[in-house]
């Protein structure tokens, strides 16, 4: 099989503790998805924005020979240079984060970008390969549970957290890399509505106590939680062992045969 | 544990035969919305066809929005569900046929058609990486429309978005698409509402792309600690190594463990569980030979259910936990492994 031309979309981040700009994590775990594929695939580097930001040495020194700037000024909209360099690239499979780490952050840009180039769009992936005429991904659910995912290419692809963690960045591979600058006609933002404020911390939901009498309704309240506080005292280990296993399948933590066949019948 | 108190009132009334008066006994009232001013349509998740704590919470934040100006909640579920959405606040069911397993493309054509259809003023969907965050931001793509996404919480004319890494929030007016993050909004309580069905939806022909195949068999061990399901854990009432290790392979489960044990070098330093180790949030956390120190107890607050088995009648992991096994740990960790393989088939 010929190798395929892979795009990556990289944007600059910002660290969550320091504020400084660093590689954005979901963009650098796209990275590292999109270096792991090797031979099979030809890889181009995309950011938009400034060519000269230092961040974006950190992208060179996971191994990329070269990274493709399209300039554009700090607050223009990238959709349309994106999407006239990635339509003149034609690439095969598009990698990138789910959202920003600055600005809006909307997590808009790859679904518009899909729309653009005609591509499938396969969310939180945490895994990736390239089979025949298309790609196999693994995509992560809740609870470290991945699911199987096929598509045609051409494919974009956005990359979850639990994705592998991107590789070291090397200063001397930093150095080596070349950044080159494609110059392209700026599109500003829309105006954005609305004011802006910090961030507050969410408040703690509080569980509204519930119950027929006063009484009931302050020990609730005020009791500190505590499990339901079955307690077996010295049983035999087969008596234990019993009771933990049907505890478990009656929580439904475990599924044994039965359930499974009951569970294929009735999909859904 | 305090002292049952007597409530000598109670006692004379109910020898005089009158019985108390039971809040619980009150029928719960029935909303009805005959002609509403408008429409909100919720889009749950549904996950498994049943209704999570974030799509509880997209009916209450549709609530909100539709009982500010005599509107009315329309829930779009798949045809398969049978869930109460009465109970949860839906004054109006539209459900659609659609295939099992993974069909995004196809729900998000399912939301379209019923936007076409009803011409809601809001539609909500929970901010789930692979349910309602993927699902609206395939409808607003579709519609050209900009969504208000990561909604930390809303009043009837106000949504509070978090944008700049969650630094910052942008206050504005709700527009069409609102995509919620966890708990913006109180799930709907005291009532219960009609969920009267409206014609099923008819979706066009489509042909999706994207193909499902299935759940992956995943090993316990290979995911991080903080996203397991279920975990196994070892304290240092655990001397049979192999028979735990044994056990964490029969019953599926992630491995944990204590400080102590993970400073003995027992277990490797990512396995601890706790304030200088992880902080696990598993369905069930299974712990053996584990005292409870209040670090430990931290790492495990918020577990669903907790099964302990230890020597010690008296330890705090016994208080802390659903089911609590006074016994030595050696014996009946071979003992569950053996059941387990035998109950389990595997």
């Amino acid at each position: 099989m010929s190798a395929v031309d892979v795009a990556v979309l990289l944007s600059v981040g910002r660290h969550p503790a320091s504020g400084r700009s660093r590689a954005a994590d979901g963009d650098a775990r796209a990275l590292e998805l999109a270096l792991r594929l090797g031979r099979a695939a030809r890889l181009h580097a995309v950011h938009a924005g400034d060519p000269g930001e230092p961040a974006l040495a950190e992208y060179l020194g996971m191994g990329l020979s070269s990274l493709t700037v399209l300039r554009q000024p700090e607050d223009a909209d990238v959709l349309p240079a994106l999407a006239q360099h990635l339509a003149a690239l034609k690439p095969a499979l598009v990698l990138a984060g789910a959202a920003a780490e600055r600005g809006a952050g909307s997590g808009m840009l790859p679904y518009l970008l899909a729309a653009c180039l005609g591509a499938a769009l396969l969310p939180a992936i945490a895994g990736l390969e390239l089979a025949a005429g298309g790609v196999a991904a693994l995509q992560a659910l809740p609870r470290g549970r991945r699911r199987r995912l096929t598509a045609p290419l051409p494919c974009l692809a956005t990359v979850d957290r639990s994705a592998p963690a991107p590789r070291q960045s090397a200063f001397a591979r930093a150095r080596r890399g070349r950044i080159l600058t494609i110059d392209m006609p700026a599109v500003p933002m829309a105006p954005d509505q609305g004011r802006d404020m910090p961030a507050r911390p969410r408040p703690r939901r509080l569980k509204l106590a519930t119950g027929a009498s006063a009484a009931e309704r302050l020990r609730a309240a005020t009791e500190m939680k505590a499990g339901r506080g079955r307690l077996l005292v010295e049983p035999a280990p087969g008596d234990a062992a019993a009771a933990i296993l049907d505890y478990l399948i009656e929580e439904r933590i475990l599924t044994t045969d039965a359930d499974l066949q009951d569970r294929k019948a009735n999909p859904g | 544990v305090s002292r049952i108190r007597r409530d000598p009132r109670a006692e004379r009334r109910a020898a005089a035969g009158a019985g108390p008066r039971a809040p619980s006994a009150a029928p719960v009232k029935t909303v009805v919305i005959d002609d509403p001013a408008y429409l909100v349509l919720a889009a749950p998740d549904l996950d498994n066809g049943r209704l999570g704590s974030d799509d509880r919470d997209v009916i209450g934040a549709a609530r909100l929005l539709a009982d500010a100006g005599g509107g009315a909640v329309v829930v779009l579920a798949p045809a398969t569900t049978a869930t109460d959405f009465a109970g949860a606040g839906a004054d109006r069911l539209l459900t659609v046929a659609l295939p099992p397993g993974y069909v995004p493309e196809m729900r998000a054509a399912a939301v379209l058609a019923a936007i076409d259809w009803l011409q809601p003023r809001h539609v909500l969907f929970p901010e789930t990486p692979t349910g309602g965050g993927d699902i609206g931001r395939r409808v607003a793509a579709q519609l050209g429309e900009l969504p208000a996404v990561r909604i930390a919480r809303l009043t009837a004319d106000e949504v509070a978005s978090r944008f700049d890494g969650g630094r910052r929030d942008r206050l504005r007016a709700p527009p069409r698409l609102l995509l919620l993050a966890g708990e913006a909004a109180d799930p709907p309580s005291g009532a219960r509402w009609e969920a009267r069905p409206l014609p099923p939806l008819v979706l066009p022909a489509l042909y999706p792309v994207i193909g499902d195949g299935g759940l992956a068999s995943t090993d316990p061990n290979a995911v991080p600690l903080a996203e397991a399901d279920f975990i196994v854990s070892a304290g240092n009432g655990v001397s049979d190594w192999p028979a735990f290790h044994e056990l964490a392979a029969a019953l599926g489960a992630a491995e944990g463990g204590s400080r102590v044990v993970c400073d003995a070098g027992m277990l490797p330093r990512e396995r601890q569980v706790g304030t200088s180790g992880t902080l696990v949030e598993p369905r069930c956390y299974l712990a053996f030979g584990i005292a409870g120190a209040p670090q430990h107890l931290e790492g495990i607050a918020r577990c669903e259910c907790v099964l302990a088995v230890n020597t010690d009648l008296h330890a705090e992991m016994v208080k802390r936990a659903d089911l609590a096994v006074i016994a030595d740990a050696q014996a009946v960790m071979p003992a569950l492994a053996k059941l387990a393989r035998a109950k389990l088939g595997r």
